[in-house]
């Protein structure tokens, strides 16, 4: 069966650019009327439960399992926060999705919106995201303008009041609750669960949280149906999904695919290959708190359950490919960077070990290695895993593990050595 | 009520009871930094890590309520691990100046790492510098290189006296705690952070480089005299060579009266018995200059004079304003000698408008009042009123100026200041007799016949009844200076000299006349007063 492409179809006409007489004449908002005059929240609700939907932020939850949580008559009201505070590296596609086509979102959280019972959803956009936030302001008003947002929707009685929110540059503001406390005009920083977001999040009111493609499904799932949705890819991961793919390619980008696409695939037909001819070292396939693959794992698929199957994940679907010149100990190094940069700091096994493990890996790429500090590390990640209040530390610590399961031979090399065998080689 | 099993042993609770609150119930110790029963939960020191059986990933015990048929350990090997990781990291940045710090000796990262902890870093990294002391108010100076990042300060900056001056800044390992710009920490009660910090990052100015804990050689419990609410407090006392030195006072927990907190009034108001100033003779003054001499000597010549008094005037020409600053029993003994003994209706402790019922109200919701004294509501419980006839304060000061009262007692008073709009000097200064105890000069005592030195708070037993009808013990801390004299014993004495006898003066044995007599504190055994008060059956209230 050939794949038909769904969030990135429209971006695909040859002068679209994303505005409301666009996003209209390509077809879109035409979801929006059939859902709220044909269907009651509840079987839009039941419709997401059977298309198969799952979270793309990066744990896959189950979309519609996730709306189901949200208690019935609540006295507080009930909000949809839409998660673009897209900051794992090696991730891209939201930025895209709202930059190119931001009606396709906005339509998402009406729906979506109407589906929970909320009538006052927030975009909470990545700090950097600046151009982004301005083209979802436009298309907001634009929605505004022609009734798709605002006091009694199309007629249907339904009201929605929709703001974007820009953060100030913090990757800990992507894990919903540290968004929440952001979004509250707080330092943004997990709160410890229970209670979760569908019980107390925003405000302390029920709250759904949804990453921006999984938003952008939901208007497709509603025109064509949960079982055409249902039926793209794997039957535990369906729908399309959206790699970046970006690293040692020769044609990094975002690429719109079934999950049922093999690692190969991915790099080799989508991303065009290896530059150079270069060997394939690594991949990171989730983002960078998913754990390393390599060569060996080329033809698993990319749905949740077979990464998580080889001992990665599906992660954020940001894949980072590394070829033969890459120096896995500077892997480590950078990644162990970003996390020791971005932990919130209240957590003492992930404030004190992300800079902890930094510092190591900095002194073994940089030729001070100890023999012990392989072991050290792996301990180190050990007392960093499943201890904390969300898993940034987590993240921090698997790819680490990782690196030192398939490469401990390159770290051995380094501290052996007493510097980095890479040194000069670094690919162009 | 939900029962478990913790460590082995089974415990009964309210639902709703943490695992940390539940193990303290059966003994069992759950080490923790960021939990305080005061403060918000916020589960970020991770220390307090248990295993719980039939869940994959140790839970945090302060953030986990209990449940029926819970198995909880606090030892397994996987929360070993875990605890000692927790110590592994906050030592990778901790200062080793334990030699040096304040809270060296009674430090819980101290504590924890001896008994929990690795014996040896496995850290080969430069430590993270970061400023050693920053005043950051009136009473507190921070350590940010000790500070463990618990929040405890900060919570409870936002939470009790919501005055919010800290907050943790920064991000990761470089996050820090500091004041929100254009902030001190001088909120009344910032000397509590000091108490919540678990190591020695907030220290007390009054406090700090003056003792090592082990020198503490006594921790007295006792009750804050500074005002009516009776705030429950713990008196470290020190030894030096020139004598015994009052060095801290904390807050005890009372549930009832002060939850865990005081004032920085009461913490930081009360250390001043040691203070040279503080009056160290009796005086005894004929003429214009007073003469040093000794106790028995004024107590002997006062009561040859107070006898001329009411020789030629009678007792009603005698008058006693004493503080509600006296314990009960003091002022039992007041009641008894003046009223009783001489048969005067003029006693009266009401010096303050703030003093009289209903007057008194709490200054911000939180533990300060307004009546600045510990005692009113014993004062008037124990009658220190104008009995029949009798004259209150302002009565007894205007008979002093037109000559009809010959001779007062002033005790622990210091009238010229409490009213300043009025002659009272010159009132004074016709009497007869003015006798005056006190525990520094002042302008009352300048203008006395007898000057008694006074016993501080900390110096002597007794009990005060707070704002609520709480009666609380202190009990000495201090052994007083060789000059000053009981105000039981000169009431005592001077009623020998008279040839009358006030009866026993111990306090508990003063305690025990009073129990016999009608009134609210009949029927009440000394013993019975346990470390948190006693109110009396049927009293509450202002």
């Amino acid at each position: 069966m050939v794949f038909e492409k769904v969030l990135t179809a429209y971006q695909e006409i040859p002068n679209y650019r994303g505005g409301m007489d666009d996003y209209l004449a390509a077809g879109g908002y035409q979801a929006l009327p059939k859902a709220l005059k044909e269907m009651q929240p509840a079987a839009l609700v039941d419709e997401v439960k059977k298309s198969g939907l799952r979270g793309r932020g990066g744990a896959g939850f189950p979309t519609g399992m996730k709306w189901g949580f949200i208690p019935k008559g609540s006295p507080r009201p009930t909000y949809l926060v839409c998660n673009s505070d897209e900051s794992e590296p090696g991730t891209f596609k939201d930025r895209m999705l709202i930059e190119e086509d931001p009606h396709q979102l906005v339509e998402g959280i009406v729906i979506s919106s109407y589906a929970i019972g909320c009538h006052q959803a927030f975009i909470y956009c990545r700090g950097e995201f600046v151009h982004g936030a301005r083209v979802l302001q436009r298309a907001i008003g634009e929605a505004y303008a022609r009734g798709y947002l605002g006091a009694n929707i199309l007629g249907s009685g339904f009201s929605l009041e929709l703001t974007v929110h820009r953060g100030a540059g913090a990757y800990i503001c992507g894990e919903e609750t540290g968004l929440l406390e952001s979004l509250e005009g707080k330092r943004g920083q997990p709160r410890p669960k229970p209670p979760f977001p569908a019980v107390s999040g925003l405000y302390r009111s029920p709250t759904v949280v949804n990453n921006v493609e999984t938003l952008c499904n939901v208007p497709h799932i509603v025109t064509r149906g949960a079982a055409w949705f249902a039926g793209i890819g794997p039957a535990k991961s369906a729908g399309p999904r959206l790699f970046s793919v970006s690293g040692h390619v020769n044609r990094p980008g975002n690429y719109e695919l079934p999950m049922s696409v093999t690692l190969r695939e991915l790099i080799l037909e989508h991303g065009g290959g290896i530059p150079g001819g270069r060997r394939l070292k690594a991949v990171i396939p989730g983002g960078s708190s998913a754990p390393v693959l390599t060569g060996q794992h080329l033809d698993i698929s990319m749905d949740f359950e077979s990464l998580a199957a080889a001992g990665s994940m599906g992660g954020s679907g940001g894949v980072v490919v590394m070829d033969e010149t890459t120096c896995m100990v500077r892997v480590g190094e950078i990644v162990a960077r970003f996390y020791h940069h971005e932990s919130c700091g209240q957590c003492t096994q992930c404030r004190e070990g992300t800079a902890w493990l930094h510092k190591t890996l900095r002194r073994i790429e940089h030729g001070q290695g100890r023999k012990e500090d392989l072991d050290l590390l792996l301990d180190m990640c050990d007392n960093m895993k499943g201890k904390t209040i969300c898993v940034l530390s987590d993240a921090a610590a698997m790819p680490i593990e990782s690196y030192l399961k398939y490469f401990r031979e390159e770290f051995e090399l380094h501290i052996r050595e007493r510097a980095c065998p890479f040194a000069g080689q670094d690919a162009p | 009520m939900p029962t478990l099993k913790i460590d082995g042993v089974e415990v009964t609770v309210p639902a709703g009871t943490n695992i940390i609150e539940a193990a303290k119930r059966v003994g069992i110790e759950v080490p923790h930094y960021c939990y305080h029963p005061g403060l918000s939960v916020v589960g970020q020191c991770r220390m307090c890590q248990v295993d719980v059986e039939k869940t994959p990933k140790l839970a945090i015990a302060c953030n986990t309520p209990v449940a029926e048929g819970m198995v909880v350990s606090t030892n397994s090997p996987k929360v070993e691990k875990a605890r000692r990781a927790v110590l592994e990291f906050y030592l990778l940045n901790h200062p080793l100046d334990c030699p040096i710090c304040d809270r060296g000796g009674e430090c819980p990262l101290q504590d924890y790492t001896m008994k929990y902890g690795p014996g040896e870093s496995r850290s080969v990294e430069e430590k993270v510098h970061r400023v050693k002391h920053r005043v950051l108010g009136p009473h507190v100076v921070f350590d940010a290189e000790r500070c463990i990042l618990c929040t405890r300060c900060v919570r409870f900056c936002q939470e009790v006296p919501k005055t919010g001056e800290l907050g943790v800044f920064s991000r990761g390992e470089r996050s820090e705690i500091s004041l929100f710009p254009g902030c001190d920490l001088n909120n009344a009660y910032s000397g509590n952070v000091i108490d919540l910090c678990p190591v020695g990052a907030l220290t007390s100015r009054e406090y700090r480089f003056q003792a090592r804990p082990w020198d503490l050689v006594r921790h007295t419990e006792s009750v804050c005299p500074l005002c009516s609410n009776g705030c429950n407090v713990t008196l470290d006392v020190r030894h030096r060579q020139q004598g015994e030195q009052l060095l801290r006072i904390r807050p005890r927990e009372n549930q009832a009266v002060n939850r865990w907190w005081i004032c920085d009034e009461g913490r930081f108001g009360s250390l001043n018995l040691a203070d040279p100033g503080r009056l160290h003779q009796p005086t005894w003054r004929a003429g214009a200059a007073p003469a040093t001499m000794e106790h028995a000597d004024v107590l002997l010549r006062t009561a040859r004079a107070l006898r001329q008094v009411t020789e030629a005037f009678g007792p009603e020409a005698v008058g006693c304003i004493a503080s509600s600053r006296l314990t009960n029993e003091e002022l039992f003994l007041v009641v008894r000698f003046f009223r009783e003994i001489l048969g005067t209706p003029h006693v009266d402790f009401r010096v303050r408008p703030i003093q009289f019922p209903d007057a008194d109200a709490s200054e911000d919701g939180l533990l300060r009042r307004t009546d600045k004294t510990a005692n009113s509501r014993g004062a008037r419980d124990l009658g220190v009123v104008p009995g029949p006839g009798g004259q209150d304060v302002a009565g007894m000061l205007e008979a002093a100026a037109q000559g009809r009262l010959k001779a007062l007692f002033v005790l622990e008073e210091d009238l010229v200041s409490a009213f300043p709009d009025r002659p009272v000097a010159t009132a004074l200064g016709r009497l007869d007799l003015l006798v005056v105890s006190s525990l520094f000069p002042s302008a009352t005592t300048a203008a006395a016949h007898a000057v008694l030195p006074a016993l501080g708070f900390a110096e002597k037993e007794g009990s005060f009844t707070n704002f609520q009808g709480r009666i609380q013990k202190l009990h000495p801390a201090l052994t007083p200076p060789v000059a000053s004299r009981s105000l039981a014993e000169a009431l005592a004495e001077i009623g020998f000299d008279l040839g009358r006898d006030l009866g026993a003066v111990d306090p508990e044995q003063v305690w025990a006349r009073i129990g016999e007599r009608a009134g609210p504190y009949r029927g009440i055994a000394w013993k019975d007063i346990g470390p948190e008060g006693l109110v009396p059956e049927g009293q509450s209230g202002n």
